[in-house]
């Protein structure tokens, strides 16, 4: 029971990870709050639903689809609404109201467009044979989805510490103004950073009907407040920091789902509060406090 | 003088509407939530417009006030106003137990009170705690339900509300708090206790949001812990405040009439579309009024209170 | 300069707020007039189109306009207070699941809209505000499913339930069954809200007064969406039947991780497939459900000795072509609150909201209808349906019923 706890808590660590991803991106580079990001992720979601039924499409495929069209989705909303709340007295509290009205807008449409009424895919179309890792069974699409996760956080990675423009990329989250003046150009680095953002939201929402469960045109809202726990704990604007987030969170949420599942739904906020007083820039941050 | 004339117009012209709305236009609960949302958006007002900090688990406190107030009037069969001031106070309680979150700034203070909120809202709900809050069965105040008396004193709670906004309007305090949004270590500097003077505003904050949070209770009466931990009301309170300007006491009016009067007019003329038209509404109003109605007139050289 | 500045401002401040605030009162120009002509009633409700009570809320609402559309077919209803037909208008709006709004549209339906007839929208949470406001304002509540047992007092005459009894009491036909069948292994899971915690209660309750204790007991968050885990932890003790009472959401996710994880256990109970069999078997697939347990109401549970409205078949042949929305038991639910107000209108003498609660009681008991016997107690309560307990069986490419305990 111990060992199964872990080794699941590793393998969903790995997919929160995934999940929270984006949102760390976007508010690293930009500093704005996308509360519509679970909503991404929903959107995600029913794109692998319908691929899934109508063309009996592997998720795996669809991931790769729904990769490229949300990046163009994300950079044309870039340049819609950003470089407009960019010119306001307070654009990162703004930002919040802003993608809480997106949110509103997504979850609206997607309920006219899907209905409310949940939908599944057969848990077989990631595999439906038994992995076992040091003597516990888990089912094979858990194993798939976490390596996938972890694939897309090292491609991230590579993206952001070798690429040029993943190293521009790094200049603004560090130093907006000095990166702005050695001649990046801002704008173009945080298009690609809401871009790939969605994109991510968008895949871990590929894989949501084989990690969390049946999907509909709301769940995204619980999957906001989820992924802004793990960045936190993690460290907000710093992408790699969301994997230990994300490990941490998937461990603890395993653990007290089999000891004390009651209690289950406090832990993200709990972790985030202690952490917060504890450490204000997260685990892996640095600065970012107030005098 | 001419500025204590202006603020006690907006602020009597504002409560005289509450107290004959009803007459005009009987959904007597519509009014009822526009007060609750007005005050707690003079709550949000004081602590954001004043000092910068975004508190997205407002609710939390509301919540707080709102189970305290009832465990006052069910379990120790206290009056139910003197049952408010107790939820008031406990929420100033928690909001002290929380001060340390104005360690943190920007949206790590927002995320963080959220969390708050939401370990407060868990906690309560949780069945381990049914002996004490009744857990995931709510509260039911039947035995002292009174909506005319509980709408009564939301009416003196929003004039307290409003009063307290407009004092830090044109107060010396006022302009201390918000020298220390705009510059905090300059603040500091010219020796205002920037610290004390934060959670001061936290606390006066907390202290509203537990009182309304209260009234509300005891005006609606049966409720389950997610009606009033309801991350909406933060949400709803703070696109009032951002809407119609925050560090004025005329801003947040406008905010709450204009926007919760639409709210309630596309929710029963057009209610199919409700959430897409809400949804459009508050994005055109950040992209198109970022700062709220309020900078319109103060562009204009207008002084608003 | 500034005096006049000032002044202007002012003026300027006092016309917003008093014109912002007519886009409040203005609203009182929308049709409530209606309701003055004698040659239509209108019935109020709310339902939820979006959020968390969506797909059950949509359901009820699609069963009541089925009902209005049916009986405006033929020239409306009797009503014996005026002594003629009367057609019947649903005045409707939308709190997207929150008991919040919910307050306020409920309000709206009658102090602005005076409607004569007042329905709450689906389940606990969206009822439950709508009791004090009605009791307040003298205005009669057809509670559709909001089964919460608190709502129901001896002081409040203005309330009744038209279908299913309060949700404490469902489980008794379960715990007998379980100890009928002598089943001293039983794990219980349930989701911490006042619907599921009230049965896992009554349950437990009963068990152990036959002396079996649970082998296992589990609250979690209504929000759960991974069961993996929790399977896990109940397989380690070992149960010979697994209670799990959620709400839908709950137990799509239950019974497909049971099935994605190969974790069996030789009983498995759940609530919803015997309400919502269609949507739980998209989700859940025929074979996730074949042989598992539910308490099976209509349209899985046929009532035969119906005396007022349709029976099974022919609703089953008429609704979905008029709403477009196949039949669940939520469907019934909204359908059936109709039969109720229309046996209502037509037995009472006058349209006074407490002459028509009186009309209720003279017609408790008496009236079968395809949810079956409607019957209530002095708190409004109803008590004339019990929930039997069913196995699902796999028939064809579809499922049936087979009934364990009565």
């Amino acid at each position: 029971m111990v060992a199964y706890t872990i080794l699941s808590g590793l393998l969903f660590g790995l997919y929160f990870s995934l999940m929270a991803i984006g949102l760390n991106l976007i508010f690293g580079v930009m500093r704005m709050v996308n509360l519509a990001h679970g909503d991404f992720i929903m959107l995600g979601a029913f794109a692998a639903f319908f691929a899934y039924t109508l063309w009996n499409m592997n998720p795996l495929v669809t991931m790769l689809v729904v990769f490229f069209l949300f990046i163009i989705l994300g950079g044309a909303l870039y340049y819609l609404v950003v470089p407009r709340l960019l010119r306001a007295h307070d654009p990162e509290m703004l930002s919040l109201i802003l993608f809480f009205g997106l949110s509103q807008i997504i979850q609206a449409l997607a309920v006219i467009a899907f209905g409310n009424n949940q939908r599944s895919i057969d848990y077989t179309a990631l595999g439906s044979g038994t992995v076992y890792l040091f003597g516990q069974g888990f089912e094979e699409s858990w194993v798939v989805v976490a390596s996938v996760s972890l694939l897309a956080i090292i491609l991230v990675s590579i993206y952001l510490y070798v690429t040029k423009l993943g190293v521009a990329t790094r200049a603004v989250m560090s130093h907006r103004e000095e990166a702005a003046s050695a001649g990046i150009s801002v704008h173009r680095v945080s298009a690609y950073a809401m871009g790939i953002g969605l994109a991510l939201a968008a895949i871990a929402g590929v894989f949501s009907p084989f990690m969390i469960g049946s999907i509909d045109p709301t769940m995204g809202t619980d999957l906001t407040t989820t992924s802004f726990a793990i960045i936190i704990i993690g460290s907000l604007g710093n992408p790699i920091g969301t994997i230990v987030g994300g490990m941490i969170y998937g461990l603890s949420l395993m653990y007290m789902e089999s000891y004390q599942p009651s209690w289950s739904s406090l832990v993200p906020y709990l972790l985030l509060f202690i952490i917060l007083l504890l450490k204000p820039s997260g685990l892996l941050g640095r600065r970012m406090r107030n005098a | 003088m001419r500025n204590k004339l202006k603020a006690g117009s907006v602020l009597l012209v504002t409560l005289l509407l509450f107290a004959v709305g009803t007459h005009i236009y009987s959904n007597e609960n519509m009014w009822f939530q526009g007060m609750v949302y007005l005050a707690l958006a003079q709550g949000i007002n004081i602590l954001y417009g004043f000092t910068g900090y975004l508190p997205f688990g407002y609710v939390g406190f509301f919540g707080t006030g709102a189970y305290a107030a009832s465990l006052y009037m069910t379990d120790f069969h206290t009056q139910p106003i003197v049952a408010i001031l107790g939820g008031g106070a406990t929420a100033l309680i928690v909001g002290l137990l929380l001060s340390p979150l104005l360690r943190l700034s920007g949206a790590y203070f927002s995320i963080g009170s959220l969390a708050a909120s939401q370990m407060i809202y868990y906690t309560v709900s949780n069945p381990a705690l049914q002996a004490v809050t009744n857990g995931p069965y709510g509260m039911n105040l039947e035995a002292f339900y009174n909506p005319t008396a509980s709408y009564a004193v939301m009416l003196v709670i929003l004039a307290l509300t409003l009063f307290t906004t407009a004092y830090l309007r044109y107060s010396r305090t006022g302009l201390a708090l918000r020298a220390t949004r705009e510059d905090a270590v300059s603040a500091a500097m010219a020796g205002i206790p920037v610290v004390r003077m934060r959670i001061m505003a936290w606390l006066l904050s907390a202290l509203i949001a537990g009182l309304v949070g209260g009234t509300f209770a005891w005006h609606i009466s049966v409720f389950y812990p997610n009606t009033v931990f309801d991350l909406n009301v933060s949400i709803f309170a703070i696109v009032f405040t951002l809407f119609g300007g925050g560090a004025s006491l005329l801003g947040p009016i406008i905010g709450m009439f204009v926007l919760y009067g639409l709210y309630n007019w596309i929710g029963i003329s057009a209610p199919q579309y409700f959430q897409l038209i809400y949804g459009v509404l508050i994005v055109m109003l950040v992209l198109f009024l970022p700062n709220g109605i309020m900078s319109l007139f103060r562009k204009k050289g207008y002084d608003v209170p | 300069m500034t005096i006049r500045f000032s002044t202007r401002s002012r003026r300027i401040a006092t016309a917003l707020t008093l014109s912002a605030s007519l886009s409040m009162v203005g609203m009182s120009a929308l049709p409530a007039a209606a309701v003055k002509t004698p040659n239509q009633l209108v019935i109020g409700t709310l339902y939820a189109s979006s959020g968390s009570f969506a797909t059950s809320s949509i359901s009820s609402y699609d069963g009541l306009k089925f009902w209005a559309a049916t009986v405006d077919r033929q020239g409306g209803v009797y009503v014996k207070a005026l002594h003629k037909k009367v057609k019947i208008v649903i005045k409707a709006y939308n709190d997207q699941s929150s008991a919040t709004t919910a307050a306020t549209l409920y309000n709206q339906l009658i102090t602005m809209d005076k409607v004569n007839v007042l329905v709450s929208d689906f389940g606990s949470v969206l009822t439950s505000v709508a009791v004090p406001i009605a009791q307040e304002h003298h205005q009669l509540l057809f509670d559709v499913t909001g089964t919460g047992a608190s709502f129901f007092t001896k002081s409040n005459p203005y309330l009744v339930l038209t279908s299913l009894p309060t949700s404490a009491i469902w489980p008794n036909s379960l715990a007998d069954y379980l100890v009928k069948q002598k089943t001293k292994r039983v794990a219980v899971l349930y989701d911490t809200n006042d619907f599921d915690q009230s049965q896992y209660n009554t349950l437990v309750s009963r068990l152990k007064a036959a002396h079996i204790t649970p082998v296992y007991t589990g609250g979690v968050p209504t929000s759960t969406t991974n069961y993996a885990i929790i399977d896990h932890a109940i397989a380690a003790s070992n149960p010979q039947a697994v209670v799990e009472f959620g709400y839908p959401n709950n137990d799509i996710a239950f019974l497909q991780s049971l099935n994605a994880n190969g974790v069996h256990f030789p009983k498995v109970f759940t609530i919803f497939p015997g309400q919502q069999l269609q949507l739980m078997q998209q989700n859940v697939g025929v074979s996730g459900l074949a042989n598992t347990l539910t308490y099976p109401t209509p349209p899985l549970l046929q009532y035969n000795r119906v005396n007022f409205g349709m029976p099974l078949s022919a609703f089953e042949k008429q609704f979905p072509s008029v709403e477009h929305h196949p039949v669940d038991f939520l469907t019934v639910a909204g359908y059936n609150a109709g039969l109720i107000i229309q046996k209502t209108l037509e037995t009472s003498p006058t349209l006074t909201q407490l002459g028509m609660r009186h009309a209720v009681n003279s017609f408790s008991g008496t009236l079968n209808t395809i949810d079956g016997q409607f019957k209530i107690d002095s708190t409004g309560a109803q008590i004339g349906e019990r929930l039997p307990v069913g196995q699902l069986i796999k028939r064809g490419n579809g499922l049936a019923v087979k009934f364990l305990q009565h």
